[in-house]
This record gives C-alpha cells, sequence and structure tokens, in this order.
C-alpha cells in the first residue's frame, strides 16, 4: 500500500499485520506504541515503592492491583508493537534499559511522599486514560485491541487515585497543605503530558493524517483541562498562578499560556537527560539485569523445546 | 486432521471462535472454514488453527479473576467517587457489566 491510500483509507481500525503497510506507516507507528509501552512500565516502577508505603491494607491492595495492570498493559502494548515488524520487544526492552527508550514526561521525576501519589494516580493516569479512549479509534487494530483491555481497566486507577485524593483533602490541616504544595509541584508536569502546542510538535501531523492519532494534542490537553481543573477545585486544591490557564468563553475550553512552562527542562527529559531519567532508567535497568536469569531460562527452554518440532521437508 | 475456526465479522474487530473443520492442510481447512463459517455468517476475515496447536486451562485447574474477593481492583467499589470524566465512567460500565456475569454465573 502507498501512503496516499494509507491516507486515504485512514480511520478507526483501518489496518492489520496483514496488511502491506508502507515503511513510513510502520515506523511511525512503531515509535508512538513503543513509547506507549515504554511509559506504562516506566509509571508502574514509578509506583512499586508505594505498594509497600501506602497506609492501609485496601489502598495496598489496590496498589499492588493497580502496577500489575500497568505491567500488563506494557506487555500488551509491546505485542501490538511487534505486529509492525519494525522492532522485536527484546529490543525494545533492551532500548528501554540503555537510555535509548523515551516515555513520558512525568515519570522523570522521582516521587517520594504519598501527598504527590493522587498526582499521578489520579491526574496523570485521568490524562492517560483521557487520551487513550481516543485511541481505540487508531488505525493500526492491534493498538486499537490493546487500548479495548487498557480502557477496561484504567477506570478502576482513576477513580482509586480519586479517592487517596479526596482522602486527603479532607485530612488535617497540615495534609492538606503538604497534598498543595504537591499539587503545585507536579502540575505544571501534567500540563505538558500533552506536549507543547501542535505546531511545535513533530511527529503530531503524519500521525494524524494516517490515522494513528485522532485528536491533536491542543484539543486533548484543553478537553483535559475542562473535565479536572473543575475537579482540582472541588477537593480545594487552588490551581497555581502559573502556567496561566484562561477560560476561553466563546470556545467553552480552557488554554494554557504555554510560554509559562519550562520548555528546556520538557526538551531535556524528551532526551532522557535529566536527573531524574537517569535515576529512573538505571533503577528499571537494574531491576531488568537482575531477573535476567528468568529470561535466560525460559529462552533456553524455549529452544530446547522447540527442537522436538519436526521441520518441514523440503 | 481437525482445525478451529475463528471469524471476525467486521475489519477492525476481533476474531472469535465459531466452531472447527476437518481438513488434510492449512489451504483447504481456509477453503472449508469459509465454506462452513462464512458463508452465512457476516463475515471479513477467518483465521484456522491446527486443534493440537491450541492450548487449553479451564475453571477445574485454575481460579480465574471474580472467584476471589477482589473488590478493590473493581472501579465500581469506590462507591464515593462520581466518575470523573466519560471515558472513566465508560469504563466502570464495562466492569459493572462483567462484575454482574460474574454474579450471574455463582
Ligand atoms: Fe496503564
Ligand atoms: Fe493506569
Amino acid at each position: 500500500m502507498d501512503l496516499e491510500t494509507v491516507k486515504e483509507r485512514a480511520g478507526p481500525r483501518q489496518f492489520a499485520p496483514k496488511d502491506d503497510m508502507p515503511e513510513k506507516y510502520r515506523k511511525a507507528a512503531t515509535r508512538m506504541i513503543q513509547f506507549h509501552a515504554n511509559s506504562e512500565v516506566m509509571g508502574g516502577y514509578l509506583e512499586k515503592p508505594f505498594i509497600r508505603q501506602a497506609p492501609s491494607i485496601d489502598r495496598k491492595l489496590a496498589f499492588s492491583a493497580k502496577v500489575q495492570d500497568e505491567i500488563g498493559h506494557a506487555q500488551l502494548l509491546y505485542r501490538a508493537a511487534e505486529s509492525l515488524g519494525i522492532k522485536t520487544r527484546e529490543e525494545m526492552l533492551d532500548e528501554l534499559a540503555n537510555g535509548e527508550g523515551k516515555f513520558l514526561n512525568c515519570f522523570h521525576y522521582p516521587m517520594e511522599s504519598w501527598h504527590e501519589v493522587p498526582m499521578i494516580a489520579f491526574f496523570v493516569d485521568g490524562a492517560a486514560m483521557h487520551r487513550q479512549a481516543t485511541l481505540k479509534n487508531t488505525s493500526w487494530t492491534p493498538y486499537a485491541h490493546a487500548m479495548d483491555k487498557v480502557c477496561f481497566e484504567e477506570g478502576f486507577h482513576v477513580k482509586h487515585g480519586e479517592s487517596i485524593l479526596s482522602e486527603l483533602m479532607n485530612g488535617s490541616k497540615a495534609t492538606q497543605e503538604k497534598t498543595q504544595e504537591a499539587f503545585e509541584l507536579w502540575w505544571p508536569r501534567i500540563i505538558q503530558f500533552f506536549g507543547p502546542t501542535n505546531d511545535k510538535s513533530v511527529h503530531n501531523d503524519f500521525a494524524q493524517q494516517v490515522g494513528l492519532k485522532t485528536k491533536s494534542n491542543d484539543e486533548l490537553r484543553d478537553t483535559f483541562l475542562d473535565t479536572y481543573v473543575p475537579k482540582a477545585e472541588k477537593y480545594g486544591l487552588e490551581i497555581p498562578e502559573y502556567p496561566r490557564i484562561e477560560y476561553d468563553e466563546a470556545e467553552e475550553t480552557y488554554h494554557v499560556n504555554e510560554d509559562d512552562l519550562d520548555w528546556d527542562e520538557f526538551w531535556t527529559i524528551a532526551k532522557n537527560d535529566s536527573e531524574g531519567s537517569h535515576e529512573q532508567i538505571g533503577s528499571r535497568a537494574h531491576a531488568q539485569a537482575a531477573v535476567e536469569w528468568v529470561r535466560e531460562s525460559m529462552d533456553s527452554w524455549e529452544q530446547a523445546s522447540n527442537t522436538g518440532t519436526p521441520q518441514a521437508a523440503d | 486432521m481437525i482445525w478451529e475456526v475463528f471469524r471476525q465479522e467486521k475489519s477492525g474487530g476481533y476474531h472469535k471462535h465459531c466452531g472447527n473443520v476437518h481438513a488434510p492442510d492449512r489451504e483447504l481447512a481456509l477453503q472449508f472454514a469459509a465454506i462452513q463459517h462464512g458463508r452465512r455468517m457476516k463475515t471479513h476475515s477467518l483465521w484456522v488453527a491446527p486443534q493440537r496447536e491450541i492450548g487449553e486451562i479451564d475453571a477445574d485447574e485454575m481460579s480465574f479473576g471474580g472467584m476471589t474477593d477482589k473488590t478493590y481492583r473493581w472501579a465500581t467499589s469506590y462507591t464515593d467517587i462520581e466518575p470523573a470524566a466519560p471515558e472513566v465512567a465508560e469504563s466502570e460500565a464495562e466492569q459493572a457489566d462483567v462484575e454482574h456475569s460474574l454474579e450471574a454465573d455463582s
């Protein structure tokens, strides 16, 4: 299939592994899905320590279920990415360990206190789900199928995160203040989740033309703000003065003043080059190396059992 | 040889198991599958796989999801929280459907 045909036919769940897709499509889809898969892994690792730190047995159970889900999402997504024939799962996991693999900006920052937890578990999961719901209509069918299952599970993540936020904001004055502090720290990062405005984002156009994406960064960011700004306020969180967020009466949507955000930091992170990037990638790489023996023993088992299969006569 | 048949109704959908056919090789299995399973039902694509290549584990050997109390992992358990966004409500509705079908079975 040539690129023109791809653009003409682009629509929800239009293309499948049996279609002969041009390399440009397969590479763009791989980049996007690999990024998504990596982000699931790194998000899971960021939250993992909070299974131990959770303040009650209910939170502990829910948190461990959530982390399990995230790693499961990564597995689904690596399969969807592999189905494009550009990279194997092995290659993608290695790239993540050696610092080449890219992932979501929010997962490059350390998360230390329980007050920070809902910033990820409510706002970042909420933002992710907002985006993922639109990806059910992506043109690469295996990706859309992965989104069906991911979105099925994510509702619990977002509600669990919101429940933690609600609990904290109904706590003591000191707890509320610490939660507000955490919110101020994370809020700009959460807005940057959706990336820069459309004209600054490099891969955006092509991904939309071929139906990999159905909504632009701007649309997603604005509609996210429409839902989550009132939510934050409902729990008594104060929206920081910067970045300036204005409500556009005519369009009935929020807009963010992009110049108020730290884009140097964003692009440093995008290159995996912040202090936090090194920290997060390093600890994940360490964990991967520690269980190398498990993968090795599975590989040798697979090879041993394959030799039993009769070879095709030629 | 027996081949299991999976039918996809429309482009972009899932291939769902719909039956099996006798056939000496894959090519004939595809043809027989097309005749037996694709002729009447709405079909966009069919898959065939040799029956002996299919693995199975069932509820006698394994306790699958929903058999133990894991209410903490259902969106529906957080009753004091209204879904924050339409996509959260949709996810919760899908989970509620599954919960109901699990309850109906038990
Ligand atoms: Fe996830
Ligand atoms: Fe999640």
